[in-house]
């Protein structure tokens, strides 16, 4: 690692913005993948299901979960663009 | 009376001992820098304690060894018993671990102060440590004066670390000179009665230091410049182990009934093991020379022998302690009760003890507005004239309402005069005192639990609001607006299982995030009914009055479960702050609530 870059780390480190940028996508990241897997778990129950009411609240918070994800992902994009 | 005379008598004596002995000023100044050093070590650790500690404990104290290794780690790294276990005692009081977890922890952390005695007779000794303190003071106080909280913290261990070798380094050139003018050994007492009193010795020092650590590093200084017998020295450290319970006990003062569990269980620990280094003083020594032998110890380095008696006869006690951990547990929550006042409205967790850190403030404050929800709860419950612990239950909630036609008697104003308005004070109150040295995200967190508390008391007016009508349409002969009220109940009841539900999965950000859906549903029931409000109407199935009340009890309810919902994803999250702010960030605001609704209705599901 040449002494540029090095100092451009160290600077990356020291500044707290940026630090606080990065840990903000990390922590959305994390939720986003939390939905998905959400999102995923209860399309898999919805195809099991044959209550009428039960499918209704399932799509429901599929329709939900994927909103909210939705949500995070452009935010995580407007936090890519900052950089 | 004599508390006052106290320090005067210790300044006396300190200053009379200055005044003719420049070497005992030189001793006494070592054990000065050597304590403000633990003072700055502590002060260092703090600043890492934001979150970190946290993770880590709550990780590490589900099993017996896990908790026992983390006392020992926790202690090895910090260099300080009294700090473990102040910080434990924090954590119980907070709710975050629970008793016998802590008991582990202090076991080991009584393992893990061990290590001092090794670095100090080891290294401190043989290498002149002095060298290594002054570049440690000056790096550390250049970055004591840094702007970020890690490097302020890194500076603060420096120059801890720097202070505690420079108060070693002083306290060993006193004795050094000191040796030269007076002969301490001349004092020396042999046999049990030597071990008495060099045991109460060494319990008084450590009681007046608040640090065993101190304690034990003047008797190796002392021991190395050949001014205390070895077997008085080995009284000594057992007395020192005894006195350090002191600092928790002090610190237990302010805590709750557990942390006052927890001191309680440090002094037994401490005082049995002390017991039996006394009454085995002489088997111990002859094991220690037998360790130290087959480790290839000198016969004559007393100092190193010393910190083998110290770490054998503390591994004594936790080998034979370990093994009553739960009849110790059992034991304490049986003589150390929970007073009597602490009924429903009393605060459990807002202690001063718990203020000592940011994350246990903050845990404190969280685990008292969970106990005003849970009081919340029962009154909005008896609201709708339904049990709490049915809504709990896995029973259809059809099939709740269908049976509970019986209105509950429930005086809303008083049990929440009683159980909710004091108890939220108590939480505002703590708030405001606790705001101290937390971060920006901290302090929100703090304020956002403080919403939480407002949310709460918020949903149980609106349900006493709805309460009134409630009570007269649930037994009503109109049997549409008994089918309407019934409705709401039925909607309120799904809201507070929901959350029953939610709270055993707050590491879970997705389901936190799931209670949006209620919002959803609230919404939507609230524009259906305004559309078959007309119907009912025009069909006189209703008269005006009722289609009045039906449809500010339907806002009531509306409100209620937004006030819930937004004290549910603020307070049921069990994930660390960035995380909760993820989450929050990602929750449906009222736009996005309506925006969803409006898209269900042009597509229905």
């Amino acid at each position: 690692m040449n002494i540029k870059k090095l100092m451009r780390r160290a600077e990356e480190y020291l500044s707290s913005d940026e630090r606080k940028r990065k840990e903000k996508r990390r922590y959305l990241k994390q939720v986003v993948r939390k939905l998905r897997q959400h999102e995923k778990a209860l399309k898999q129950t919805l195809e099991e299901c044959s209550d009428r009411d039960q499918c209704r609240q399932l799509k429901r918070e599929i329709v939900l979960a994927h909103s909210q994800r939705k949500k995070g992902v452009t935010q995580l994009k407007a936090l890519k663009k900052k950089k | 009376m004599i508390r006052k005379l106290v320090l005067p008598s210790i300044f006396i004596f300190l200053a009379y001992g200055f005044w003719i002995s420049s070497d005992f000023k030189e001793i006494a100044a070592g054990v000065a820098i050597f304590l403000f050093g633990m003072l700055a070590l502590e002060e260092g650790f703090k600043a890492f304690t934001g979150g970190l500690l946290e993770k880590i404990l709550q990780r590490t104290t589900d099993k017996l060894w896990k908790s026992l290794s983390f006392g020992v780690i926790s202690t090895t790294v910090m260099q300080s018993s009294s700090l473990v276990s102040v910080i434990t005692i924090s954590f119980l009081s907070a709710g975050l671990i629970s008793l016998a977890a802590g008991v582990g922890i202090i076991f080991g952390a009584n393992l893990g102060t061990t290590t001092g005695a090794w670095l100090v007779a080891g290294l401190g000794l043989k290498v002149k440590i002095s060298t290594y303190a002054m570049p440690m003071l000056v790096f550390g106080i250049i970055l004591v004066f840094q702007k970020s909280k890690e490097l302020k913290g890194i500076g603060y261990v420096l120059a801890g670390l720097g202070f505690l070798f420079l108060g070693i380094h002083h306290m060993k050139e006193g004795f050094e000179a000191f040796k030269d003018t007076i002969d301490l050994t001349a004092y020396a007492v042999d046999g049990y009665t030597g071990v008495f009193l060099f045991t109460l010795i060494g319990l008084a020092a450590t009681v007046v230091m608040q640090s065993s650590h101190a304690t034990l590093v003047l008797i190796i200084t002392a021991l190395s410049a050949q001014q205390i017998t070895y077997e008085n020295a080995l009284a000594l450290a057992i007395g020192a182990n005894v006195g350090t319970t002191i600092t928790a006990v002090i610190g237990s003062l302010s805590a709750n009934i557990q942390g006052k569990r927890l001191a309680g269980a440090h002094l037994i620990f401490n005082a049995i093991t002390g017991l039996i280094a006394i009454v085995f003083i002489y088997q111990l020594t002859h094991l220690v020379d037998t360790t130290s032998a087959f480790l290839g110890i000198d016969d004559d380095n007393y100092t190193l022998k010393l910190a083998v008696f110290h770490t054998i006869f503390n591994a004594i006690g936790v080998i034979v302690m370990l093994p009553f951990i739960s009849q110790l547990v059992d034991f304490l929550q049986q003589y150390l009760k929970a007073e009597a006042a602490s009924g429903p409205s009393k605060p459990r967790y807002l202690n001063k003890a718990a203020s000592e850190l940011p994350d246990t403030a903050i845990a404190a404050v969280r685990q008292e507005t969970l106990h005003l929800y849970d009081n919340a709860a029962k009154i909005i419950a008896g609201g709708l004239s339904l049990h709490l612990k049915d809504i709990h239950s896995e029973m259809p909630l059809d099939e709740i309402i269908h049976r509970s036609r019986k209105v509950l008697p429930t005086d809303i104003d008083r049990l929440y005069q009683d159980s909710v308005k004091g108890l939220y004070a108590d939480i505002v109150d703590y708030i405001s005192l606790a705001q101290g040295e937390m971060s920006p995200e901290q302090t929100e967190e703090l304020f956002l639990l403080r919403a939480a508390g407002r949310d709460i008391v918020e949903a149980i007016k609106d349900t006493k609001h709805l309460q009134k009508n409630l009570s007269t349409y649930i037994n009503a002969d109109n049997p549409y607006i008994q089918h309407e009220y019934d409705n709401l109940r039925k909607r309120l009841a799904s809201v507070l299982r929901t959350l029953h539900e939610v709270r055993n999965h707050g590491h879970n950000s997705a389901i936190i995030l799931s209670l949006d859906s209620l919002k959803i549903d609230m919404k939507e029931h609230d524009q259906s009914l305004n559309n078959s409000l007309n119907t009912l109407i025009r069909n006189k199935q209703l008269n005006p009055a009722m289609s009045v009340s039906l449809m500010n009890d339907s806002s009531y309810a509306y409100d209620v479960t937004r006030n819930l919902v937004q004290m549910g994803e603020v307070l049921f999250s069990r994930a660390e702050l960035q995380l909760k702010e993820a989450e929050r960030s990602l929750s449906l605001d009222d736009d996005e609530v309506n925006a969803m609704v409006e898209q269900h209705k042009d597509k229905p599901l």
